[in-house]
């Protein structure tokens, strides 16, 4: 009896384990008229700082100086959407806590918040915040017209959107024209609205063609005169083999202004047309090794003699102690001291997959290098996201490069991150 | 000399037919699993060595032999992720990435033993032809070829039951020969609307010895959808598409 009953319990068990190892309900997952999500996420850093850099000297003036800067973050985002029948109504916000040995700061910013109405599956209209992405790089994209800049450091990283109406008309002819879709913008600046965007007063036009023609996609994309200068481009990407792909991006802007200054602070203003381009690629080994790997051509950065003059004007400066030239290229600092203001740059990233035979576990190295100055910043890094909804990921950054060289004159000469975040 | 001649003859004439027959039980096959457009939602689970578990969830829309689309709806990290196929193309959408980025038919969005090309798989004879049928006991033996060097796998070995004709074993090789991996059917389920397929797949790899994942699939049912929907543009919006 003992033993009967002892094989019942046991079948018992291993039938519970057998359902709960493959039970599968999709009724939990239908759709809800109210969606939440997002993440929580804790970062630190430690800055060691260049202190022969230019921008370390124009970012510390006037303050203690330091060898090291260490930095708490604690981030907040969410994410949400509310639907009623053709229309929809989502967000993302994100909220930051930061704090250092020298300031503290706190913020919310919407990055998104549009209503969308979608008549037809071919047809959608949208007003509001909206963080439009366009373009096939993976570190830059020349052709992102209507964005806030990507920042290559951290290309898969959300970003703000700027204030617009935008439709989106799709069409799948067939045959070799597989789909072809236009995206129009409205894209208004004035002084409440979009004003990083450019100069206000301006209601910005700009549209964009993508069309998937035998297997490559290509985008023709292309932004009015207004807040910014007038520009225009296109892009493709498409796989030649199974585990290989390609891609490209040509923008041209018309009539740039430029500020350049020569070496004694003598600033004039460039104008003129400005293309940049990027060509790339993507390859994944047997082994689960993905490269990727872009060149960079900058028509809106500063050549090597631009760039040196103003380290130059910045060296002179501190040496005589001229605080009119200091405040001058402290102006300067926010052109010259933007990400990768030189004209030629290369980026390389090699992931591995499942490491160590650890699933979850993926090593990178990322390389990216201002060619003309043969300066250069090197990541290893580590992700882990093994646990349910957990990203744990670690960073180290490694500037190297001579004095008056791009990544040479940055304001840190490493920098070590660890952060985790949380999706709930 | 006419006895090597005549057959030489009958193994030419046997040829096509044992391909016929080949592809129509492909054919079968393909559609004794899935309708040629539905909607459906899947589970899929990793298992790691230790026993440790991760799981998906993913709903599926699927439009002739060779359009689907597929959103992730759990766990919270990858929610609203999508993934769209068209032939041998193969896109990912991130919502914090914004657009959609090309990805490779051997890449895994999971990270799981299923690689893109198993998560969102077309028709077995949309990207595969039937080099040689042969009969066993209780099943057909297909061989199976890729017709373009696009295919995540050079050949696949399919054991298809001769009664339901429906896959029970599929080993899948690279170009140069090596086990890439094994799938095994199991637990045919009446899914209602003349759908009786297995409920229940599972593949493991010489390449992740220890490793582990199984596919659970619910709800699977015909459903038509506009071309619009498998488009690059559409993406972002796939969710809304969902009943």
């Amino acid at each position: 009896m003992k033993r009967r009953l002892l094989a019942v319990l046991l079948a018992l068990a291993a039938r519970a384990q057998a359902a709960e190892e493959f039970g599968f309900d999709a009724a939990e997952f239908e759709k809800k008229p109210f969606e939440i999500g997002g993440y929580a996420e804790l970062k630190q850093e430690r800055f060691s700082l260049n202190q022969g850099g230019a921008f370390y000297r124009l970012g510390f003036l006037g303050q203690p100086q330091r060898e090291t800067l260490d930095r708490t973050t604690g981030t907040l985002q969410l994410q949400g959407v509310a639907r009623h029948g053709i229309g929809s109504l989502d967000f993302r916000t994100q909220s930051v806590a930061q704090g250092d040995e020298l300031a503290s700061e706190r913020s919310t910013k919407i990055f998104d918040a549009a209503l969308s109405l979608r008549p037809t599956p071919g047809f959608t209209v949208e007003a509001g915040k909206r963080a439009l992405r366009w373009g096939k790089g993976y570190a830059w994209s020349p052709l992102g017209f209507v964005e806030r800049v990507k920042d290559p450091n951290d290309p898969q990283l959300a970003r703000e959107g700027f204030v617009m109406a935008d439709a989106d008309w799709i069409a799948s002819p067939g045959g070799d024209l597989q789909t072809i879709a236009f995206t129009p913008v409205l894209l208004p600046v004035n002084a409440d609205v979009n004003k990083d965007f450019g100069d206000p007063g301006h209601l910005n036009a700009a549209a964009k063609l993508y069309l998937l023609y035998r297997d490559t996609d290509i985008d023709f994309a292309w932004l009015s005169e207004g807040s910014r200068p007038a520009r225009y481009g296109f892009d493709f990407a498409r796989n030649l083999a199974s585990n290989f792909e390609v891609h490209g991006e040509w923008a041209r802007i018309r009539q740039l202004a430029k500020p350049v200054t020569d070496s004694a602070g003598r600033v004039t203003t460039e104008v003129g047309d400005a293309t940049s381009y990027l060509l790339g690629l993507r390859y994944l080994t047997a082994a689960d090794t993905t490269y990727i790997a872009e060149y960079y051509r900058n028509g809106t950065g500063y050549s090597e003699q631009q760039s040196s003059d103003f380290y130059r004007l910045v060296d002179d400066a501190f040496a005589a102690g001229n605080s009119a030239l200091i405040q001058k290229a402290s102006t300067l600092a926010t052109s010259y001291g933007r990400p990768n203001a030189g004209t030629d740059y290369l980026y390389f990233r090699v992931q591995q997959k499942d490491a160590l035979d650890i699933v979850y576990f993926q090593p990178a190295l990322t390389a990216m290098m201002n060619v003309r100055d043969n300066s250069y910043q090197v990541t290893p890094e580590l992700l882990y996201t093994g646990v349910k909804n957990l990203e744990l990921r670690f960073r180290l950054f490694l500037l190297q490069g001579e004095n008056f060289t791009d990544f040479g004159e940055k304001q840190v000469s490493s920098k070590l991150e660890l952060y985790a975040r949380y999706y709930f | 000399m006419y006895r090597a001649l005549l057959a030489a003859l009958l193994c030419l004439l046997a040829l096509p037919a044992a391909a016929i027959d080949g592809r129509q039980i492909l054919q079968k096959v393909d559609r004794n699993l899935e309708p040629e457009s539905y909607e459906s939602y899947r589970k899929l689970i990793d298992v790691q060595p230790d026993g440790t578990k991760k799981e998906y969830v993913l709903y599926t829309m699927k439009k002739g032999r060779d359009k689907v689309v597929a959103l992730f709806l759990a766990p919270a990290s990858d929610k609203g992720r999508s993934t769209l196929r068209l032939a041998d193309n193969m896109w990912l959408y991130m919502p914090d990435v914004g657009r959609p980025i090309r990805i490779t038919s051997l890449q895994s969005v999971t990270g799981s033993v299923f690689n893109n090309a198993d998560i969102l798989r077309i028709d077995y004879g949309a990207e595969y032809d039937v080099e040689a049928a042969e009969e066993q006991k209780d099943a057909h033996l297909l061989s199976l070829k890729a017709k373009t060097a696009e295919v995540a796998y050079d050949r696949l070995r399919m054991w298809v039951d001769k009664q339901l004709l429906l896959p029970v074993t599929i080993e899948a090789y690279a170009a140069s020969g090596l086990l890439i991996k094994t799938l095994r059917f199991r637990d045919v389920k009446d899914f209602g609307g003349g759908i009786k397929r297995p409920a229940t797949l599972e593949t493991d790899s010489p390449l992740h010895k220890g490793y582990k994942s199984v596919m659970l699939w619910s709800g699977l049912k015909k459903a038509t959808f506009p071309d619009e929907v498998f488009t690059l543009n559409y993406l972002p919006r796939v969710q809304e598409l969902r009943k």
